[in-house]
């Protein structure tokens, strides 16, 4: 238990040192806004470091971007026209969550493909083992 | 199909290798641009040369040209400076400058290119990156190719050298 709350303090200490702490730099009047400015910038993917979001990210182009979130949202603009402004410049590479189309098919679907042919394999398995069990019954 | 089954793991095993073989030796570090085949976006800048000079879009005149993003605190775009500097002499194509996120008014950029020689028609100044947003720039040095009706039809990114030239951009320069 001790180490348990030794490795969370350790953990909280690394969250708050990592990263960038850009929510006291931009300031907006309505904390609706300020929390879809959070939750945008978790979402964005960073063009330049590649494994971070924005959020988490010092890179130049990541600031530049979160100046360009922060402006689209005091100018008005919905999550939805924000995430069609980057896309449409950075491509879908800059979205964690990529969009349901042809060739990100195989991402959405593949988990459940795969889990439909474990679950197959596991029925098959398991009915044929039974019947041998059976076999083997009948025999003695 | 029993034996079948139980070779099932090393075939999964086997997939994966080949799979993880393939993708982790590909560099994603260069991202596809959306802007090929588009427009050149538009733009109201002043040029770096005279802040008093304002260009946009249509500025871009000599046709086909390159748009090299390139900044003073950017080292590997010192890298490809001499063979901007040779394209430039040998005519072989106008290049036009997006200068990217100087830190001062301008000063030191241009200090620099009148030491080492510029190769830009003139640059765009673009110390916000408003520009290179636009284009879907992520970091300097990059380089787009605009053919002879304004659109962009190559995004490079990384230092120019001579062989990406022959590779990538001189076949478009011949059509």
């Amino acid at each position: 238990m001790k180490a348990f709350f030794i490795y969370l303090s350790i953990f909280i200490f690394c969250n708050s040192i990592s990263g960038d702490n850009f929510k006291e730099r931009y300031y907006f009047d309505d904390p609706v806004d300020q929390q879809r400015f959070v939750n945008l910038l978790e979402d964005l993917r960073c063009p330049k470091c590649q494994s971070s979001n924005l959020s988490g990210s010092n890179a130049p182009i990541a600031q530049d971007l979160k100046l360009e979130v922060y402006n689209l949202i005091v100018e008005g603009k919905s999550d939805k026209e924000i995430t069609e402004f980057l896309t449409s410049r950075y491509g879908n590479y800059i979205l964690y969550k990529p969009p349901l189309e042809v060739n990100t098919l195989i991402l959405w679907m593949g988990p459940f493909v795969f889990l439909l042919l474990i679950l197959a394999i596991l029925f098959y398995l398991r009915s044929s083992s039974r019947t041998r069990f059976k076999n083997s019954k009948d025999l003695r | 199909m029993k034996k079948l089954l139980n070779l099932l793991p090393l075939a999964f095993f086997a997939g994966l290798v080949v799979t993880l073989f393939f993708l982790l030796g590909k560099d994603n570090a260069e991202l596809k641009s959306v802007m090929i085949e588009k427009n050149f976006p538009s733009f109201s800048l002043s040029t770096l040369e005279n802040p008093n000079v304002y260009i946009d879009q249509t500025s871009i005149k000599k046709l086909p040209a390159l748009i090299n993003v390139w900044a003073t605190w950017c080292i590997a775009c010192r890298v490809e400076h001499p063979f901007l500097m040779e394209l430039k002499d040998k005519s072989i194509i106008s290049i036009y400058g997006l200068n990217y996120k100087e830190r001062d008014n301008g000063d030191k950029a241009r200090k620099h290119l009148s030491r080492i020689g510029n190769p830009y028609e003139f640059s765009f100044f673009d110390p916000k990156g408003k520009l290179a947003i636009d284009l879907g720039v992520y970091g300097a040095p990059e380089t787009f190719f605009i053919d002879k009706n304004g659109l962009i039809k190559i995004r490079h990114v990384g230092p120019l050298t001579a062989d990406i030239w022959e590779e990538k951009f001189s076949a478009l320069l011949k059509k």
